[in-house]
């Protein structure tokens, strides 16, 4: 099952061309690929989209997930438009993040009729859900992954398994550092 | 265990192999017609159903328990993996509001034989005394028909058959476990360590795993997926701790079957049996009795899809108690960060406990209050916690890379039952065009109260154990309510016992009875509800007047 996610995924589905790039500019600003492509988001969320499976449950302000995507991208090309003329996709990547970070910051206000802040949860949700089911994601946080019948033998503050690896920088706190 | 055995043999039908289901008694379960009339049929085969699916049968009862899921097999079906134990959770489509609305699915809602017990961590505390009597203690909440007393003995039982590991517990009404508490990784390590310094009192468990083998059960691997279901058949949930049991009495599991409506005869006021969906084909299978145990959520959805001329507005809600009092427990979620790797998806995700805070305390200005436990999200989960901070992009990436050194604890904060948090029908269908649940929360000031207190301790635990910076994610826990019992029809859907008020030979047995929560993991409680449901019925046959 996880080999299946590294190998080439499946062809779009459920977005339409359109939709497909502001949905890739979207997903890649979300987890923060945009300069370095590492996991084919785009490609994941569309196959989930496509079967319909969602987490079972909406907001009863937000239509079901499908269209409450189609709805919230076509809302994205339209801010994009009043502010660089051009769709999402097509923008420069410091407008792309300006536009996002809007629609954050209104948290839970209205954002084209839409709450701002159940739209942020919806993306972020299928965002970081396929981001961190993706081995290489897994490699870069020191999640080892499936451990059946493995397991764990020497559990507890510092211990190590013989496979694990220590981090070479334990005291380094990049959020600590960075502000 | 010798008496454990004598009573439910489940642990021992499951082979010793190295597989973890027994498939000759799959093959040889026994199956009756829809017009076979049952003794029992039960809706839903989770905590509540298992139970009494398990007892009855052992008495000698003919009964089936028709689940909407699957008869999970942990060797085929479940994995090592967040994103693909997606098919563990109930995914149908429900509507959530109010102005607290409460996320479904993988946080709370289970799906297939085990119910939401295949997920859940594992923590198996009991209620204390004080829960049944809120509203008398306190002056909020509600108090049950029964008293703790009446519970006591379904919970050694119980905890004998899961069965759990604990240090002496020392809160509560004060006891045992029957197995000796588990070592703790490094995220239980860092909660003691923060407790020893604060004078806070934290003890090791209680978890629903054998602390060593168990009939044919074998001991943890320390793997860290219980949420993701046990391939190792060491985490407790009814489809080891009840089903195989069941089945060797008689009983009949029927498996990707939803029930769809309960019937009444309408002349007589009583439950006929229930129609059911299986293989897209509508059924109806006759029984002499009717429980229901699909949870919070589904419970009240069943009722209210199950009215009919006698009950306009929904079976046995003459009185629209159906749906309302639905609790979860407010669940704020803290994590620390550490120099040192505590890598805290190690070990089991239910560690260390505390329930220092779980009572009323005077000098408040809250009623009621929160118990503290480990939790240990995996990958997914943490990323969740993180982008609730506002990360998002490579701030997200750079927080998230430094997941081997972040601890985390979890409170369980004792939400208040309220009338207008409750389940309704949305105008929307699912997919065999039923309304699907429309389920509205809102917290109360008490409420918010305790979830300020709770977070405080556990950002207070995390610094004395040494943490550098803490995070907190507000998140939900848990469902009960939605058909509580009461001492009359005007308060509640069903009596002491779990009979409904409205229909003599229809009941309800699962967490949707429960009219409050305390600050305790519900699956132990639910299954001590169902069992002691399962002696009065019993005894109510033998003395004829079930």
């Amino acid at each position: 099952m996880v080999t299946a996610r590294c190998e080439q995924p499946p062809q779009i589905k459920f977005f339409t061309a359109a939709e497909a790039a502001c949905a890739e500019a979207l997903l890649d600003h979300l987890t923060g690929q945009s300069d370095k492509p590492m996991v084919p988001v785009l490609r994941m969320v569309d196959a989930r989209l496509a079967a319909d499976e969602t987490d079972g449950w909406r907001y009863a302000d937000l239509p079901e997930d499908a269209q409450a995507w189609r709805d919230s991208l076509a809302c994205l090309d339209a801010d994009a438009n009043l502010r660089c003329g051009c769709g999402f996709a097509d923008a420069a990547e410091a407008e792309q993040m300006a536009l996002l970070q809007a629609v954050l910051d209104r948290g839970s206000e209205s954002w084209h009729g839409l709450p701002a802040a159940h739209v942020w949860s919806l993306w972020t949700r299928y965002a970081t859900t396929a981001f961190y089911s993706h081995p290489s994601a897994w490699a870069e946080i020191g999640f080892p992954g499936p451990a059946y019948p493995r397991g764990y033998k020497n559990i507890g503050v510092g211990k190590l398994e013989p496979f694990e690896v220590p981090d070479a920088e334990p005291s380094d706190d990049p959020v600590r550092e960075g502000t | 265990m010798r008496g454990v055995r004598a009573r439910n043999e489940s642990a021992w039908l499951l082979p010793n192999d190295g597989t973890r289901t027994n498939h000759r008694l799959r093959r040889d379960m026994r199956g009756f017609a829809d017009d076979d009339e049952l003794d029992l049929v039960i809706v839903g085969c989770g905590a509540g159903g298992s139970v009494l699916l398990q007892r009855l049968a052992r008495a000698g009862w003919r009964v089936a328990a028709i689940e909407a899921g699957p008869f999970w097999d942990p060797d085929a079906d479940w994995v090592s993996d967040e994103a693909g134990s997606h098919h563990l959770y109930w995914t149908e489509p429900r509507v959530i509001a109010g102005t607290d609305p409460v996320p479904m699915g993988s946080n709370n809602s289970g799906r297939g034989v085990g119910g939401s017990m295949v997920h859940y961590a594992g923590y198996t505390p009991r209620l204390h005394p004080s829960d049944f009597a809120t509203h008398s203690l306190d002056g909020v909440g509600a108090d049950w028909p029964i008293g703790y007393a009446q519970l006591r003995r379904y919970y050694e039982q119980i905890e004998q058959e899961l069965p759990v590991a604990g240090e002496h517990w020392p809160w509560g009404d004060p006891h045992g476990y029957p197995y000796r508490p588990h070592p703790v990784g490094g995220n239980g390590e860092i909660f003691l360590r923060g407790a020893r310094k604060l004078g806070i009192t934290a003890k090791v468990g209680p978890v629903a795993i054998a602390n060593g083998r168990f009939g044919n059960r074998p001991h943890c691997i320390y793997r860290g997926f219980c949420l993701q279901g046990c391939k190792v058949n060491a985490k407790a949930s009814p489809l080891i701790t009840h089903i195989p049991d069941a089945l060797a009495n008689g009983a009949e599991v029927r498996a990707d079957a939803m029930v769809t409506r309960v019937a009444v005869d309408e002349r007589t006021g009583r439950a006929t049996g229930v129609y059911y969906l299986r293989d897209g084909t509508e059924r109806f299978q006759r029984a002499s009795m009717v429980a229901i145990a699909g949870y919070s959520i589904e419970t009240p959805r069943l009722l209210l899809n199950s009215a009919c001329s006698r009950f306009p507005d929904g079976l046995a809600n003459d009185f629209d108690q159906v749906g309302r009092y639905l609790m979860v427990q407010g669940a704020p979620q803290t994590a620390g960060r550490f120099d040192a790797e505590v890598r805290m998806y190690k070990a089991p995700p239910p560690e260390v406990s505390s329930e220092d805070f779980y009572e009323t305390d005077p000098a408040q200005d809250y009623k009621r209050g929160f118990a503290i436990q480990n939790v240990s999200p995996l990958p997914i989960t943490w990323a969740e916690h993180v982008a609730a901070q506002g990360h998002w992009g490579r701030g997200l990436r750079e927080y998230m890379s430094d997941y081997v050194h972040w601890a985390c604890l979890g409170a369980l904060c004792e939400f208040l039952p309220r009338p207008e948090n409750r389940v309704t029908l949305a105008e929307e269908k699912d997919r065999y065009g039923l309304p699907v649940a429309r389920f509205a929360y809102s917290q109360c000031d008490n409420d918010r109260a305790l979830v300020r207190a709770a977070q405080a301790v556990m950002e207070d635990l995390l610094h004395a154990a040494g943490a550098d910076e803490v995070i907190t994610i507000q998140r939900y826990a848990h469902l009960v309510g939605g058909a509580r019992m009461a001492s009359d029809e005007r308060h509640g859907v069903v009596d002491g016992r779990c009979r409904s008020f409205a229909v003599p030979n229809l009941y309800v047995t699962d967490g949707s009875v429960l009219p409050t929560q305390g600050s305790a993991n519900p699956a132990l409680t639910i299954m001590a509800v169902a069992a002691r449901a399962a002696d009065q019925l019993i005894e109510g046959a033998r003395s004829g007047s079930g």
